[in-house]
């Protein structure tokens, strides 16, 4: 160990340098890791959606001046149910995907402390035109489902479907079907019975780097009341043309509610699947570019690291010689680079992760990010102590076929 | 002496091409990164009118009527006010200058109903046009007069008026709005500002401007049946209303900003909102206790998040990756410059000071950094092209301009520079006779 470090400390430059480098970059790509896995969350999530080119959102239908009272809308879900080729209708408060409105409470299992930040979806025939996947307990009831609710919906008692993840979270032992949930506090309370669950259903809500998990979900059913925006969702049956009916969609919304929505902002009609892309494309964006700079970053460092340790390396040419004239052997001198290369990576390592977590908590109390996992302190130094090795090999492998004579010239 | 060691460098430079290859592009990656970044961050951040918002403030305060229990605590400052608040600060003309407006989206038509225009515009109260400073090409503002007798005048914007009349000099006109007829009083040049400032809490489609199209004193729209975009937010016990209503008397959805030149008149101001805000609440009209607060324009867009997140981060990031690529130069600089300590040593021996010598490097460095400038150019180019491809609402920011590369040459000299006294000093303090006994 001695003789690794002592030339080090007398030559300080070069080696600090590198320290400095690797600890930047160590810096650097932990918190970009991060964030390009925080960006990577929405788009890798289970969203539960069976057949996504199958399924019509018909979503900013924005009435101006009153909501829209709920039987025009269950008139206007029953017209799209007259279309050809349409196997389901829901009217819903707001669709997965449909980020510009969003539901979500805080379900409380009853009896316990259990509380969850959870997305809700309120609408009519919500399993079956999103073609979800019923794992326990049963769907909302004919009479259930076309409830028209005063409010939103969120007040009144009744039903409940969750997801799994939702379940498992609330009702951490035994089943979910049967039990209760309250949304609200005080007297405002809601009770619902959960009487059904579903594998998957994601929330519309991101969090955008705050810490949320995206499959805690929940469904009541209803017309949602009081409610200027609302979305219908058309499942196709699986021998129509998705296209072909999205015009007769459109023509229909058109007929029923064109004449009483808001000047300027018009409704949009998309196959979900086209809707997921364009929710998701900002998510993605961030992701190449995230990934991009991730790679440069640890580009630039080997390119870096592996100029300076040439150097450092050619200029000790004729110590090594006169080590290997003194009997050290091919192997000696390899490990030997290695090592010191292990050495000043290392501590420029133990600096970065140091950095990296010391940058995380400044960003935590300026942006809606969450606490860096510690996992990914030791897969970054694992990353930054491999890529050094890969930068000293080239050199090493050089220096240590310096023939031992070279000791002897112009000493 | 300058341009003999331009020469040098430029020799040495074509010595080792690959080497030079790799210092000059990683510099060029740094600072296209760089520039990139903080092209659109400058493009979001700032004053939206500078000169003008410096001065501006905008009151909140927790002015709900009725007690909402699901929400009883008042976390985040409320700027919009009910219409009758808004009339009565501003009615008390104790700002030096006063407005409250809401934006609206309405069609606007000519008499005869041939030629209609949805356009985007301003309903508001008091001298709006002057405080923030929209200049008029035509006619004048509306009146105090006009605006107590809720008179029907209206201002347009010239490309508004172009459209409707074929001509910008439409002072006088009528054109219909709502269900009345309204009369141009005046003509505005295109105005907008920099980054949204205006109704912040109700337009979340991204930070940058629209062009205001029209201007409106708010009663009149009311009359016509033109209400603002967004109805704000209403008591719980009153009727649910969707946007472009104008049944707003129990919503709160008008802001008022104020213009305060010292920071005597904001302690004051501030004295007064809060005097007005607790006697409103002791008279029980506000449920909740009103925490009456002011806001600099720039303090209310921070609390608005008006420059996204991802901007910032991205800014960061840039600045790291900046500075790791200078340390990576600097690094292979050193190396590329003490390889040559041989041709130094004999320079000192021949009689050069060791400043020349520094002098010398320096001057090498900033080259190689000037041409890594040439190269970050076509870069800043293309990432700019990639931002303004991307699916984000600050797309339109990424702009190049003049001011940007003089920003981007005097960043690539002094990165040079910067980069190169380490490197430089360290050549230069090496003892001659040692060297040339080592060459």
């Amino acid at each position: 160990m001695r003789h690794i470090v002592k030339p080090l400390l007398r030559h300080r430059m070069m080696p600090l340098l590198v320290v400095l480098q690797v600890a930047l970059a160590c810096a650097i790509a932990c918190n970009a890791l991060f964030l390009l896995q925080q960006k990577l969350k929405p788009i890798l999530t289970s969203d539960g959606i069976g057949q996504p080119g199958h399924l019509i959102v018909a979503w900013q239908i924005v009435s101006r001046g009153k909501p829209w009272q709920t039987s025009r809308l269950e008139e206007t879900a029953q017209a799209l149910r007259a279309l050809p080729g349409v196997a389901s209708v829901s009217v819903a408060g707001s669709l997965p995907m449909v980020t510009q409105a969003r539901f979500s409470a805080n379900p409380k299992a009853a009896g316990s402390d259990i509380q969850a930040d959870a997305a809700a979806y309120i609408g009519t025939n919500l399993v079956k035109t999103l073609g979800l996947q019923l794992v326990a307990g049963r769907d909302f009831s004919p009479g259930e489902q076309h409830h028209h609710n005063k409010g939103v919906g969120f007040h009144e008692s009744g039903p409940v479907i969750i997801t799994q993840a939702l379940a498992d979270r609330l009702f951490p032992r035994g089943k979910a079907v049967g039990r209760i949930i309250h949304l609200g506090q005080g007297d405002n309370v809601a009770v619902r019975t959960v009487v059904g669950v579903v594998a998957h259903l994601m929330r519309n809500d991101f969090g955008n780097g705050k810490k949320l998990d995206l499959d805690y979900t929940m469904l009541l059913p209803g017309i949602p009341g009081q409610w200027p925006m609302p979305s219908f969702g058309v499942r196709v049956a699986e021998t129509s043309n998705t296209r072909s009916v999205l015009k007769h969609v459109r023509q229909v919304i058109k007929r029923m509610l064109g004449t009483d929505t808001v000047q300027g902002i018009h409704p949009v009609y998309d196959t979900y699947a086209q809707l997921r892309d364009q929710a998701l494309a900002q998510s993605r964006a961030a992701v190449w570019l995230l990934a991009g700079v991730t790679l440069v970053v640890l580009f630039v460092t080997l390119a870096g690291v592996m100029g300076m340790t040439a150097y450092w390396v050619q200029q000790r040419t004729r110590q090594i010689g006169i080590r290997r004239a003194l009997g050290a052997s091919k192997r000696d001198i390899l490990r030997y680079l290695q090592g010191e290369n292990l050495l000043v990576v290392g501590s420029g390592v133990l600096i970065g992760l140091a950095a990296a977590y010391l940058v995380n908590l400044w960003l935590m109390r300026h942006y809606e990010l969450s606490r860096l996992p510690w996992t990914y302190l030791p897969l970054g130094a694992m990353l930054l102590l491999a890529l050094g090795q890969l930068a000293v090999l080239g050199p090493a492998l050089r220096a240590s076929r310096v023939p031992p004579v070279v000791a002897t010239r112009s000493v | 002496m300058f341009g003999y060691y331009l020469e040098l460098a430029w020799r040495r430079c074509r010595q080792n091409l690959s080497m030079m290859a790799l210092l000059v592009l990683t510099m060029a990656i740094g600072i296209a990164s760089f520039m990139t970044a903080t092209t659109i961050f400058g493009a979001l951040s700032g004053q939206p009118l500078p000169g003008i918002s410096n001065h501006l403030y905008v009151a909140t305060m927790d002015a709900r009527q009725t007690v909402d229990k699901d929400n009883n605590t008042y976390d985040t400052p409320q700027s919009l006010l009910n219409l009758r608040d808004a009339r009565a600060l501003i009615d008390a003309h104790r700002a030096s200058a006063q407005f409250a407006a809401a934006q609206s989206v309405t069609t606007l038509a000519t008499s005869d109903g041939k030629i209609s225009s949805l356009a985007i515009g301003l309903m508001g109260y008091g001298p709006l046009m002057s405080t923030l400073g929209v200049p008029l090409r035509d006619g004048r503002p509306w009146t105090q007069a006009e605006q107590a007798a809720r008179a029907p005048v209206v201002l347009i914007d010239s490309k508004l008026a172009q459209k409707l009349f074929g001509t910008t000099d439409a002072v006088g006109k009528s054109l219909q709005m709502g269900s009345q007829s309204f009369r141009v009083v005046g003509v505005t040049a295109p105005w907008k500002s920099r980054t949204q400032f205006l109704g912040l809490t109700q337009n979340s489609d991204g930070p940058l401007s629209q062009d205001m199209q029209f201007f409106v004193p708010v009663g009149a729209a009311l009359d016509a049946g033109v209400g603002p975009i967004s109805s704000g937010k209403c008591g719980n016990k009153a009727p649910v209303i969707s946007f472009q209503s104008t049944d707003l008397g129990h919503c709160r959805w008008i802001e008022t900003w104020v213009a305060l030149d010292t920071p005597a008149q904001v302690k004051a101001y501030a004295r007064f909102l809060d005097g007005y805000a607790r006697a409103q609440h002791d008279a029980g009209r506000f449920a909740y206790a009103p925490h009456a607060r002011l806001y600099g324009t720039m303090a209310w867009m921070d609390v608005n998040h008006v420059v996204p997140d991802d901007v910032s981060l991205n800014l960061m990031l840039a600045c790291g990756f900046l500075l790791l690529c200078m340390i990576n130069v600097a690094g292979l600089l050193a190396a590329r410059f003490l390889r040559r300590q041989g041709d130094v040593a004999i320079r000192r021996a021949l009689g050069a000071a060791r400043r020349h010598v520094f002098a010398q490097h320096v001057v090498e460095a900033g080259l190689l950094g000037l041409i890594g400038g040439l190269l970050a150019l076509p870069l800043t180019l293309l990432g700019l092209w990639i931002v303004r491809m991307q699916p984000v609402s600050y797309a339109a920011a990424a702009h190049f301009s003049l001011g940007v590369f003089a920003g981007l040459v005097a960043l690539a000299l002094a990165v040079g520079v910067v980069v190169g006294i380490l490197p430089a000093w360290r050549v230069c303090r090496q003892p001659p006779a040692i060297q040339i006994k080592l060459a």
